[in-house]
């Protein structure tokens, strides 16, 4: 396969090797041009881990991450970070704070305004430019990070559980909504997400990674026709793959959850 | 804030108890109980209010004590900002010298005043002096603790945009610090217009705080209420102006508040 973005045999180790934690474990994987990716797993696969190093925040212990041959090792011109809190500029309106990239390239502020609109447009916002974040959902609040990353125009758009805080119902409708820029743009997208639906919705290929040490465990290829939408999640070949990945994420969430409790019961 | 007032129905009582201390004022005045002057009639402090404020000797006595409160602010001002922001943004300088900086910072400044006449002369350079130290420490710690609340996810947004040095300051920190700089600025003129008075009414022969030292050793009480009175009407409204702005700034970071 021809991967835009080529991650090989990384790994990354928290403290010493002694006493340390291995939260990612020798993973690799390719993302071609236009395809959407998600990463599964359950909390504390280091899936977050991945996303801070794959986006250059957080250098990986071992492996080589590269875009078109060239080697992350700071955030990468190519890739635009979609963050799962909350990220907005409180001080800024929605369109400056959708211009922020922009701006910082030193475009003209006609200009970027223009480019931001369209983005606005696209996340469906249009008529909120005005608007502080403070007067915004929640849910229209990560619409305008995520308008802000896609105004950068990044080859690959990299997102981390950016509608873990939502409810399920704007996390569906805001499926759909990616699932329209994404074939608007032909997008090429990573997700990290731990939501079994929202992989499923979303993506051609789910890569599902195992509790700790963080592994890829398997790697289910979605043939499920385009374009989607989020009536889908009702159709039974949506419902035979949530099954088949909560089959073998369940296991992993078992382990997340034991070791969960061994940490509480260690600390009490 | 009338508007609020209204709204929140507290406009009534608010009337009632200015016009209660009016009343209890001209009552005690009246009553001949205090000795005389002591607390003159509403009408005479009215007097004085307007022979004060028709007098040129007045607004020379303001400009100086104007212009001592601004370089106070201004290097007290900057002083606390630069130690404000090395003290929040790096754990070592904090560690070591933030504990001095809490220490000193309700120590009444008034007792350096001494070293600075001997520092800086009986003159106006005394009062500014004892204006920065005072505007100094608040401003500094406030700032201090800004540093330290500025979100990180909007500092990642930063990086992962590849944002230079100069933008993460100019267009992250910088306003994402306007409230707690605001706040800083509005508690360090407090500080610094009771140093800059204080010190007048100690050891000197220019400003308001002199003023009211004169009209009270020459007992001309309706005199030294009209001062006293637009010294504080002088703060009230400073520090009014100044918690709007920094009400107003709050109210945008609420937002980000979950």
């Amino acid at each position: 396969m021809n991967a835009l973005l080529r991650v090989e045999q990384v790994s990354k180790h928290f403290g010493t090797r002694e006493n340390g934690v291995t939260a990612v474990d020798r993973v690799s994987f390719g993302v071609a041009q236009g395809e959407f990716v998600s990463v599964i797993g359950p909390s504390g696969c280091g899936k977050s881990t991945l996303f801070h190093m794959i986006g250059g925040l957080v250098a990986a212990t071992e492996g080589r991450i590269d875009v078109e041959g060239d080697a992350i090792r700071a955030p990468h011109p190519a890739i635009g970070m979609v963050f799962q809190e909350e990220s907005c500029f409180p001080w800024r309106n929605v369109v400056d704070n959708v211009a922020f990239p922009l701006e910082l390239q030193g475009m003209a502020r006609a200009e970027r305004h223009e480019r931001a609109r369209h983005f606005i447009d696209m996340v469906g916002l249009h008529g909120f430019e005005r608007n502080q974040p403070s007067e915004l959902s929640g849910g229209m609040r990560q619409r305008v990070s995520i308008a802000r990353t896609l105004a950068s125009q990044p080859r690959i758009l990299l997102m981390d559980e950016p509608f873990a805080a939502l409810d399920e119902q704007t996390r569906l409708l805001l499926g759909d909504k990616v699932l329209q820029i994404q074939q608007e743009l032909s997008q090429t997208t990573l997700l990290i997400t731990h939501s079994i639906t929202e992989a499923v919705q979303l993506s051609d290929r789910i890569l599902v990674m195992s509790f700790r040490p963080g592994r890829i465990k398997r790697e289910i290829v979605v043939d499920l026709p385009r374009p989607r939408t989020s009536d889908a999640v009702v159709s039974p070949a949506f419902g035979a793959y949530v099954a088949d990945i909560w089959n073998d994420l369940r296991q992993e969430a078992t382990l997340g959850l034991a070791a969960a409790d061994r940490r509480r019961t260690s600390a009490a | 804030m009338a508007a609020a007032a209204r709204m929140t129905g507290t406009a009534a009582p608010r009337l009632a108890a200015t016009l209660l201390l009016l009343a209890a004022w001209q009552g005690l005045a009246l009553s001949g109980w205090l000795f005389q002057d002591v607390v003159p009639p509403l009408q005479t402090v009215l007097g004085g209010l307007a022979s004060v404020l028709s007098s040129r000797d007045f607004y020379a006595n303001a400009a100086i004590t104007g212009a001592e409160l601004l370089v106070a602010l201004t290097a007290g001002g900057i002083a606390g900002v630069l130690v404000g922001v090395a003290l929040g943004s790096s754990r070592f300088l904090s560690g070591a010298f933030e504990r001095w900086v809490n220490y000193l910072s309700p120590t009444p400044k008034i007792i350096l005043f001494p070293v600075l006449i001997m520092m800086f002369g009986v003159g106006v350079g005394s009062k500014m002096a004892m204006g920065s130290v005072s505007c100094f420490f608040p401003v500094a710690i406030s700032i201090a603790a800004g540093v330290r609340g500025v979100d990180p996810a909007l500092l990642r947004v930063g990086r992962s945009f590849r944002a230079t040095r100069a933008q993460t300051l100019r267009k992250i920190l910088l306003p994402a610090m306007a409230a707690p700089l605001v706040n800083g600025v509005r508690l360090g003129f407090g500080v610094a217009l009771i140093g800059v008075l204080l010190a007048e009414t100690k050891l000197s022969n220019k400003g308001i705080g002199f003023m009211i030292m004169e009209a009270y050793h020459r007992f001309d009480m309706p005199r030294m209420y009209a001062l006293l009175i637009l010294a504080v009407a002088f703060a009230a409204t400073v520090n009014l102006l100044a918690g709007r702005a920094a009400s107003r700034l709050g109210g945008q970071h609420q937002g980000t508040l979950r």
